[in-house]
């Protein structure tokens, strides 16, 4: 009997849950982030609010890139619903301080796909994930930078005005 | 599962079946054919994720404690297939015992397929 389940898709059945689990995640991820964008504007905090709407762009792309391989492999990527996204903050640091969770929690979820991939042997889709690691590297450090410049520079007087100018030159360029 | 049997020209393996019905699969047109509810239809690779996601997504536990007076039946209407299916509650339990022993001898055969291929190479 012919195996047409493979000849049609290269993912199993789970590691395309997984992936469509992770295109709503990257999806709401992309949200919360246009959300903190709102926010940072409406209270004054030019530069911040620009970051913002460049790390939503960047989970967006996240999204589309988790999409397009579950296309490209046979299998049937699902356009996810997104709700629950906060709005309100209550200071300028919760912001920074949940953008940074958001992140944590991206990254044990890839980590979750391929701890799955390396049980299933699924070598292709680790070596696809391999690019969002790197990601998440720069993406973890840019987050935690910018928490730091709240300790660094301190709120008080023109501290948030300082942050702020300085949340737009965080840069991750390591080779490693 | 490797037994054939053979229907008006068309050469089918039977993947599983219970006393309700079976599913064969037919390598020469890539497809299965599931006889269950007193008909033979024809389902290829997309429509049958989309029969399974259909029936596992009935709230089997919520239907039979609902004790509204409503009709104990269930439309199964699967977009772009010729084939829909009105089941009473009981038939819905036994074809998704059908396609839940079809989909473990699935994954059954595409384990021995991958082990063997694998070693072959």
């Amino acid at each position: 009997m012919k195996d047409i389940m493979r000849v049609k898709c290269l993912l199993s059945a789970d590691i395309e849950m997984l992936i469509n689990q992770q295109i709503k995640k990257e999806a709401h991820s992309s949200a919360i982030y246009l959300s903190m964008a709102s926010w940072c504007n409406q209270n004054g905090y030019d530069f911040s609010s620009d970051y913002f709407f460049k790390q939503a762009e960047e989970e967006r792309q996240h999204q589309l890139k988790f999409f397009k391989y579950v296309l490209d492999m046979g299998g049937n990527a699902v356009s996810p619903e997104i709700t629950n996204v906060k709005g309100e903050y209550n200071s300028f640091r919760e912001v920074f301080e949940e953008a940074l969770d958001q992140e944590i929690a991206i990254t044990q979820s890839i980590k979750n796909i391929a701890a799955r991939c390396h049980k299933e042997q699924d070598y292709v889709t680790l070596e696809f994930l391999n690019w969002f690691f790197r990601e998440q590297r720069e993406e973890e450090y840019k987050a935690r930078r910018a928490l730091e410049l709240f300790d660094v520079i301190g709120e008080e007087g023109t501290g948030r005005w300082q942050i702020d100018k300085h949340v737009g030159q965080i840069s991750y360029d390591s080779e490693a | 599962m490797q037994e054939t049997l053979s229907i008006p020209s068309i050469k089918f393996a039977e993947v599983f079946s219970t006393a309700e019905g079976a599913i064969y699969q037919s390598d020469s047109e890539n497809c299965w054919y599931i006889d269950f509810a007193g008909k033979m239809a024809r389902f290829d690779y997309r429509n049958l994720l989309k029969l399974k996601k259909a029936v596992y997504q009935i709230d089997i536990e919520g239907l039979l404690l609902n004790s509204d007076k409503t009709a104990d039946v269930e439309i199964l209407f699967i977009c772009a297939c010729d084939h829909c299916y009105v089941l009473s509650l009981l038939q819905i339990i036994k074809l998704k015992e059908l396609l839940q022993g079809t989909f473990t001898m699935l994954e059954l055969n595409h384990i021995i397929y991958d082990r063997l291929h694998r070693l072959a190479c």
